[in-house]
């Protein structure tokens, strides 16, 4: 005791601190850093889940370079990120945006943009695929058919199965990106507008001149939440296509998806390290990118 | 450049009405102050005036043009905010700049319009630099450019001084006064404070709960008093109120001899006050008006206010500073019966 007290203040704050970070700084260590290791370990090992590990060097890399469904899936992973980031950024912006000015059941409109964000993604990816079903059974191509309009093979077609799926991917993470929207807009001093009322610039100008610039840290923490999001994007594609994960013809299979059937279907343990040490890059990569790109002036 | 006028002026917010009725006119060129407490009015009716507020009843004229339904940039004016309301992504030449935006100045013109009025608020090197590499002063001054650079007929600043520290508070007032006399545009400007009120107008209108108390010059307000009100706000250390009694044109306070003063305007009642500034009400032998023992000193180095209990209550004078009585002292306080002012104690009216 006579030691701790002849620490100054700040190094007592320290002792402090250390005390109760142990915990988690344990528990992370054990359950986040340890098997983040063994899996770039087994990514250069074949293992099959029950035998011996045998070292392979780039072996499970070669294969994947070569391995066509891998750039399918690469292709796929990327689709997602790159329809659904922008697509719900902008929804999300334009419904905040809107939302924001009116008074008016404000409340209960928020509630209702929010609600997907609570719900389950798996119950949420059923109702949808109910919805995409054809007649007489799916909600869309039943509209579609009394509007007289021919059927769309939403979820049974190559073009359209991964933008079917996609959507309530998006519509689920609206509510959340919206409310962060919000409080971005809120966040900006009404003088700022009142100045530029004065001023007499439109409501463009004020939008491209003012908003937009002053929401950058909102926009930069959106944009890579959503896109670590879209690059993850697992539980609807696999609900939505559970009798062919990832189908048809792998035209919805995601990165994580891939992972999961080498893993749990194939056993192949060295083969999907792999492929999740090349989903790490990429998400590291996407993230440092996004995060320069948008932070600097 | 223009006058403006306020006729019949009222501001309500649904069934509360905040403002009351408020004519007032400001000559072209003509600096004026509001000055009053917090939610007196003063500066809805600015931003009635800028048009950020409509107005309920009543007329607002810039250079004799009604302008109650005109939007904010078609009555040339420019305001200059409180938190300056300068965009902090942008560099302060653009910031400047956005006041010209919907301006039909060729681009060349422009730019010297903006050289021009960075010049005068001597920024010209800090064109290039972010807000957030500016001082407080300096980003004051970067609004007032914003306002500057499109030369509005009226210029409207909602206590722009409130946010620095004492120091620049008073250096950036007397820059204002400067450039007023240099461009002459017409101004109106809210303030809390009375000494900026009284420093910087030409004319002060002092306002409370959605009435103007009276509006003046700042020698005016200071030395003829309207109410109790202005006889309080302006000035500092407060104006001493000594309750008394007329009678036969005679005033008797709670204690000392009754004092002789003529009576301009006749009484509700016999019930006064008697108003005296503590600058003009100093310890003395001859004719005292009111006595007491000092309980508290302050000086201020080349006077010494002192605080005096009396048997009318707590009074402020100001002695000597380099021989002030002691606390715990009797003094006799005296003032030249034309620096009193007599109010009605029930409507609070000057009578003198």
């Amino acid at each position: 005791m006579q030691l701790y007290r002849n620490l100054t203040i700040r190094q007592k704050q320290i002792a402090w601190a250390w005390a109760f970070l142990a915990v988690p700084v344990l528990f992370y260590g054990v359950i986040r850093f340890y098997p983040t290791g063994n899996a770039i370990l087994i990514s250069f090992q074949d293992w099959n889940l029950l035998g011996s590990r045998t070292w392979t060097g780039l072996d499970n890399y070669q294969k994947l370079a070569a391995d066509p469904v891998f750039w399918k899936v690469f292709g796929n992973t990327f689709l997602y990120l790159l329809i659904g980031t922008p697509l719900s950024l902008v929804l999300s912006f334009v419904i905040a945006y809107h939302l924001d000015k009116l008074r008016f059941m404000h409340g209960f409109l928020r509630m209702l943009y929010f609600l997907p964000f609570m719900t389950s993604a798996v119950a949420m990816a059923w109702v949808w695929r109910w919805f995409y079903q054809p007649v007489p059974t799916g909600l869309f191509n039943n509209f579609l058919s009394q509007a007289g309009i021919p059927q769309i093979e939403f979820l049974n077609s190559t073009t359209n199965a991964l933008p079917s799926v996609l959507a309530p991917a998006v519509w689920a993470g609206l509510g959340f990106q919206i409310i962060i929207f919000m409080a971005g807009l809120r966040a900006i001093p009404v003088s700022y507008y009142e100045a530029a009322k004065i001023d007499g610039v439109g409501w463009f100008t004020v939008l491209t001149q003012i908003t937009l610039p002053l929401l950058r840290p909102t926009i930069v923490f959106i944009v890579v939440f959503s896109s670590i999001g879209f690059l993850r994007i697992f539980d609807h594609v696999f609900n939505m296509t559970t009798n062919n994960p990832g189908g048809p013809l792998n035209s919805t299979k995601p990165l994580v998806l891939m992972i999961y059937d080498t893993a749990f279907n194939a056993f192949d343990m060295g083969y999907a390290a792999a492929q999740t040490v090349v989903l790490f890059l990429i998400l590291l990569v996407v993230s440092l990118v996004q995060l320069r790109l948008l932070r600097s002036d | 450049m223009a006058n403006l006028a306020l006729k019949k002026l009222v501001k309500a917010y649904g069934q509360t009405e905040v403002l009351h009725g408020i004519d007032l006119e400001v000559a072209d060129g003509e600096f004026v102050v509001f000055v009053g407490p917090s939610g007196c009015g003063k500066s809805t009716t600015l931003r009635m005036i800028a048009g950020l507020e409509e107005v309920t009843s009543g007329t607002i004229e810039i250079g004799g043009r009604v302008v109650n339904n005109l939007e904010p940039k078609e009555r040339d004016i420019a305001m200059v905010f409180q938190n300056y309301a300068i965009y902090p992504h942008m560099s302060v030449r653009k910031n400047i700049a956005f006041g010209l935006r919907t301006s039909k100045m060729s681009r060349p013109d422009k730019e010297a319009r903006i050289d021009e009025v960075a010049a005068i608020l001597g920024m010209t090197d800090l064109l290039a630099r972010k807000p957030s590499q500016l001082s407080g002063g300096q980003r004051q001054r970067v609004a007032i450019g914003r306002a500057m650079v499109r030369d509005p007929a009226v210029f409207l600043f909602d206590e722009p001084l409130s946010n620095l520290d004492a120091q620049l508070r008073t250096q950036m007032r007397l820059e204002i006064k400067k450039l007023h006399q240099r461009v002459g545009n017409t101004i109106v400007f809210v303030t809390h404070d009375q000494v900026e009120a009284m420093t910087m107008a030409d004319r002060i209108v002092i306002m409370k709960d959605g009435h103007i108390q009276q509006v003046g010059t700042p020698d005016q307000v200071y030395h003829r008093p309207a109410n109790t009100f202005v006889a309080q706000f302006i000035g500092a250390p407060s104006m001493n109120m000594l309750d008394g009694q007329l009678v036969d044109g005679r005033i008797r306070l709670a204690a000392g001899a009754p004092l002789e003063m003529s009576v301009a305007r006749p009484p509700s009642g016999a019930s006064v006050v008697l108003g005296v500034r503590p600058d003009d009400l100093a310890p003395t032998d001859a004719a005292p008006l009111i006595e007491g023992r000092v309980s508290v000193r302050e000086p201020l180095g080349a006077e010494t206010l002192i605080y005096v209990e009396t048997a009318s209550g707590e009074i402020v004078a100001k002695a000597d500073g380099r021989n002030p009585p002691a606390v715990g002292e009797v003094v006799r306080l005296g003032a030249d019966p034309a620096n009193m002012h007599l109010f009605d104690r029930d409507t609070g009216m000057v009578l003198t």
